[in-house]
């Protein structure tokens, strides 16, 4: 479900396009949904039965995880993982916000609209495989030079984006940058000094 | 080296005065009166002396953000954990009459199920019951098991609807319309109008914005039996969640902890456990397990608390001098079930005679909670509004008729320097004036908060034999940079770096602290800390004091990572290797004396509108915040920048969007729920007022986020030469007003 993404757009509005009426008529169908389901017979142990080992490819290591098919690849990274990665916040969990945002193969995607079967052939990255805090990469440097970071929820979901996007494009400029992370979404407020981080990581890799 | 200590005379008991303090509570603000001592001690000196604070420092806690490290509440994970989450009731005002939880229970993985208690339910979200799982997907398959039969009764979500004497009723035999407050005089503010030579009579609603935080509401109970039990909250008060936690689960509050290492942002909406607290506590103690409940994001949305939203018939008139001379103010507040909050009017603005009412108007929405400012961006966004179509019907520019009815001089200065940020002299004078399809204008207005503290905060400051440095109080970080503050504060002290010294702090086993709201955070915990630091000092210089020439404890100087005196020096380690083995301790108290209260703030926005479309492009926003002594100029600037962005949203974006028929919100989520991204960003211009002299720290936090909308939707009007009078601004309101 990841294929049609283009390479540096997690794409939350192209997103939302394919979803189209679906998405806009999701507050309606929760609603009916209650009775609905109340009308039906309970779901059997059948159908709710069943996980499979999968391996993953996380941050240059073979994991393995115990998960039920439709377990997303966030949740299986934060829930299902051991050690845990919690690194990508679960945040919205329907591909609007960007917080969950990890590479795969390098290209950003939402983890929260990846199952994770569907990742067992890719090269997964999370934050915590771009840096650390003794030995953060220049995006995540900048970020905590130029405080573009406040509660720090949305972080990991912005600094994996800009990583890949200063991969892709090493000058942009401020149009772009903005570009970039239109699928990120941040409450505090720090999207001027993400840009700022973002431009001043970019001057710092040419240096 | 060991002196004999002097003979103490019986210490006279220290002169004490009477003051009044904010102190909060769920958010909001309440005067108290405390008793503080009248000479406390150092104060921090002129605010361009430091070497630390009123510096630019980058947050200690940054490099753990950046990389995923830092572990937030939803973060948690512990062995045997159990995922909860809640039914919501899907009707406007419904009474459950029957839940059926058979099925359910029957899923493999399901540990337990509680309900709610069976009481009328007043809005579309309340909860209904709790599920605990083994993993959230089989506790979300258990929601949609459980048979809830409703009686559904009449529901009203609409204010103008809620108001008809007809309306179904929020609350039985009760009216929808509260009256709340009368003041002032009505016949003489009537009477005044004769004076005006220009009347402006309008009405201004402002929509129900929610928090939005990123990390949703929600805690990890982490109970097993026994006799004790750990909180992990995304909280706004440490200190909030022991008390109750410890209620739901039938233990003595001294064994519950609450841990809030790093939290994900709160803007007013998270103190004490909460509904979802209750339910968490109530599974961990049936299942003997932890449970992490946190709500979805559609939870968020439709449960846990919003902007009061507000509907303003104001009326005011002004002599063609540019003074103004009455205001007759009809308030309501919206908070749903809830009593809402509204600043009332006139707000900052001296009006002559004036007179309003307010009331609380009900709907069935949930209940409205604190929200940075409480209350004040609502009534700004009417006054300001107000003020700038007075203005311009009188033909006085907008800036000098502002001065004109603002007493306070530290306005008139912001205006000044907000009118050469923003380059108020391009701006055209006539309403949509300007030629071609892209216009742009430029509007303005002018904020205030308290943001003093209160003596709720101890600190302790321990400095080891190794000169290692510790800082300890329970104290919660938001985001706003108080791990890093707190720290600073301590190290610049004691002559030391920022890497020097280690905080610890979001932990109810430490020294307690006040809950984070009203911007009084800063206020309240940094003199307690400064206080443990001046203390610490004394003490590690009353031992190194025989190694100096005897100095005098209070002549001995830190600084630059030594402790000098008489012409000697030591560096930190030789002077900490003369404490006593356990090292010492220092603790801090609040005073008075190193915090004050009262900000202004003003804000300047310029726009492009395009008039065929009605797309407005946010082109410059200006800031001017003071606030005493900037602990940290560059954590102080985000925060204005903050307030900035989410005035932006009040003004152009955001907005709960409630169905008549169903009752219910329709946009529950951030593809309908518009925030500001990335793509409507202008360029942001955050200034810390420097002319303000006290030496004093006043928290800002609610005072950036109150001018803006005003400034904007003044911008608008200016570019269009429409006034839109009901937030948000979207293109369709600026097409429908260039139409008629």
């Amino acid at each position: 479900m990841t294929k049609s993404r283009d390479d540096h757009d997690p794409g939350r509005r192209n997103f939302l396009k394919g979803v189209g009426i679906a998405g806009a008529g999701a507050a309606i169908a929760d609603h009916l949904w209650v009775e609905a389901e109340a009308a039906e017979k309970p779901p059997t142990s059948e159908t709710l039965s069943g996980t499979v080992k999968v391996i993953l490819d996380v941050n240059g290591q073979q994991r393995s995880v115990q998960v039920e098919p439709r377990t997303t690849l966030l949740n299986a990274l934060r829930n299902h993982l051991e050690p845990a990665l919690t690194g990508p916040k679960l945040v919205c969990d329907v591909g609007t916000c960007g917080a969950c945002t990890v590479l795969l193969d390098g290209k950003p995607a939402y983890s929260c609209l990846v199952f994770a079967v569907d990742a067992t052939n890719k090269k997964i990255t999370t934050v915590e495989g771009l840096g650390s805090p003794d030995n953060p990469n220049a995006v995540q440097a900048a970020f905590v030079e130029h405080d573009a970071l406040m509660c720090g929820f949305c972080t990991p979901g912005f600094v994996t984006t800009i990583s890949a996007y200063l991969k892709k494009n090493p000058t942009p400029t401020l149009a772009e940058v903005r570009e970039a992370c239109k699928g990120n979404f941040c409450r505090c407020g720090t999207y001027p000094r993400v840009f700022e981080a973002a431009l001043a990581a970019a001057k710092g890799s040419q240096a | 080296m060991q002196q004999q200590p002097q003979p103490q005379p019986s210490p006279s008991p220290k002169p004490k005065k009477k003051i009044r303090v904010p102190r909060v509570v769920n958010g909001v603000e309440q005067m108290v009166e405390i008793e503080v001592d009248e000479n406390a001690g150092p104060g921090w000196g002129a605010n361009d002396k430091h070497t630390l604070l009123n510096h630019k420092i980058t947050r200690v806690d940054g490099p753990l953000k950046v990389t995923g490290v830092a572990r937030y509440t939803y973060d948690q994970r512990l062995p045997g954990m159990l995922y909860g989450c809640i039914l919501r009731c899907p009707y406007g005002h419904a009474r459950v009459t029957k839940i059926d939880t058979e099925a359910a229970s029957r899923i493999p993985g399901v540990k337990a199920i509680v309900q709610a208690p069976l009481t009328e339910l007043r809005f579309a979200g309340a909860p209904v019951a709790a599920v605990a799982a083994t993993t959230p997907e089989i506790a979300g398959d258990a929601l949609r098991a459980i048979k809830v039969t409703y009686e559904v009764l009449p529901h009203v979500v609409h204010a103008p609807a809620a108001i008809k004497p007809d309306a179904p009723k929020v609350v039985a035999e009760e009216s929808n319309l509260q009256e709340k407050a009368k003041n002032g005089d009505l016949q003489k503010a009537e009477a005044a109008f004769a004076n005006a030579d220009a009347i402006v009579e309008a009405e201004y609603i402002s929509q129900r914005l929610h928090h939005a935080c990123l990390e949703t509401h929600g805690m990890v109970v982490d109970y097993r039996g026994g006799d004790s039990a750990t909180i992990y909250a995304s909280t706004q008060g440490t200190f909030t969640i022991p008390g109750d936690a410890a209620k739901e689960l039938g233990l003595e509050q001294s064994k519950v902890v609450s841990s809030v290492e790093h939290m994900g942002g709160g803007f007013g909406s998270k103190f004490g456990i909460g509904t979802e607290g209750m339910f968490a506590c109530r599974l961990s103690k049936e299942t003997k397990s932890p449970v992490k409940l946190m709500l979805t994001r559609y939870d968020e949305f439709v449960m846990a608390g919003n902007r009061s939203g507000s509907w303003q018939k104001l009326k005011a008139g002004a002599k063609n001098d540019g003074t103004i001379v009455a205001l007759t103010a009809r308030q309501y507040r919206l908070g749903g079930i809830g009593q809402g909050s509204q600043a009332g009017q006139p707000y900052i603005y001296r009006m002559g005679d004036t007179y309003r009412e307010v009331y609380a108007l009900h709907t069935n929405e949930d209940s409205s909670i604190a929200m940075r400012a409480p209350g004040h961006p609502q009534a700004s966004f009417a006054v300001e509004s107000l003020v700038d179509e007075l203005a311009y019907k009188i033909k006085m520019d907008p800036v000098e008729f502002r001065k004109k009815n603002l007493r306070d001089e530290v306005y008139h200065r912001q205006l000044d320097r907000g009118s050469r940020e923003i380059g108020w002299s391009r701006r055209n004078p006539i309403a949509g004036g300007n030629p071609g399809p892209l216009k742009r204008g430029m509007g303005c207005a002018v904020g205030t908060w308290g943001g003093g503290g209160n003596n709720q905060c101890k600190v302790d400051v321990t400095i080891s034999r190794d000169g290692s440095v510790l800082v300890a109080v329970g104290t919660q970080d938001l985001g706003t940079g108080t791990r890093t503050y707190t720290r600073a504060i301590v190290a610049e002290e004691l002559g030391l770096g920022i890497k020097d010294v280690k905080e610890q702090i979001g932990n109810s086993t430490l020294g307690a602290a006040n809950p984070s709201g009203g911007s009084t955070t800063a206020p309240s915990l940094s003199p307690s800390v400064k206080d443990a630091a001046i203390k610490a000092r004394m003490l590690v210089a009353e031992r190194v004091a025989p190694l100096l020439g005897n100095a005098k404890p209070e002549e001995i100087v830190f600084a630059g990572g030594n402790v000098s005196a008489k012409g000697q020096s030591l560096s930190w380690k030789q002077a900490a290797a003369a404490l006593p083995a356990a090292g010492i301790t220092s603790h801090g108290e609040w005073r008075a004396d190193l915090q004050a209260r009262g900000v202004h703030g003003v804000c300047f926005a310029e726009v492009e509108v395009d008039v065929e479309t009605g797309h407005i492009r946010p082109v410059k926003m200006v800031h001017i915040q003071d606030g005493g002594l900037p602990l940290n100029r560059l954590t102080m600037e985000s925060q204005i920048n903050g307030g900035m962005i989410q005035s932006l949203g009040m003004a152009l974006y955001e907005g709960r969007v409630m169905d008549a028929q169903l009752g219910m919100q329709l946009n529950p989520g951030f593809g309908d729920y518009k925030l500001p991204g990335s793509l409507e960003m202008p360029e942001m211009v955050p200034i810390i007022d420097d002319d303000d002299k006290r030496e004093a720290v006043i928290g800002i936090a609610e005072g950036c986020i109150i001018p803006a909308v005003g400034a904007l939707v003044n911008a608008v009007f200016n570019a269009t030469g429409v006034r839109v009078r009901e937030l948000p601004i979207t293109p369709d309101k600026i097409l429908i007003g260039l139409m008629t």
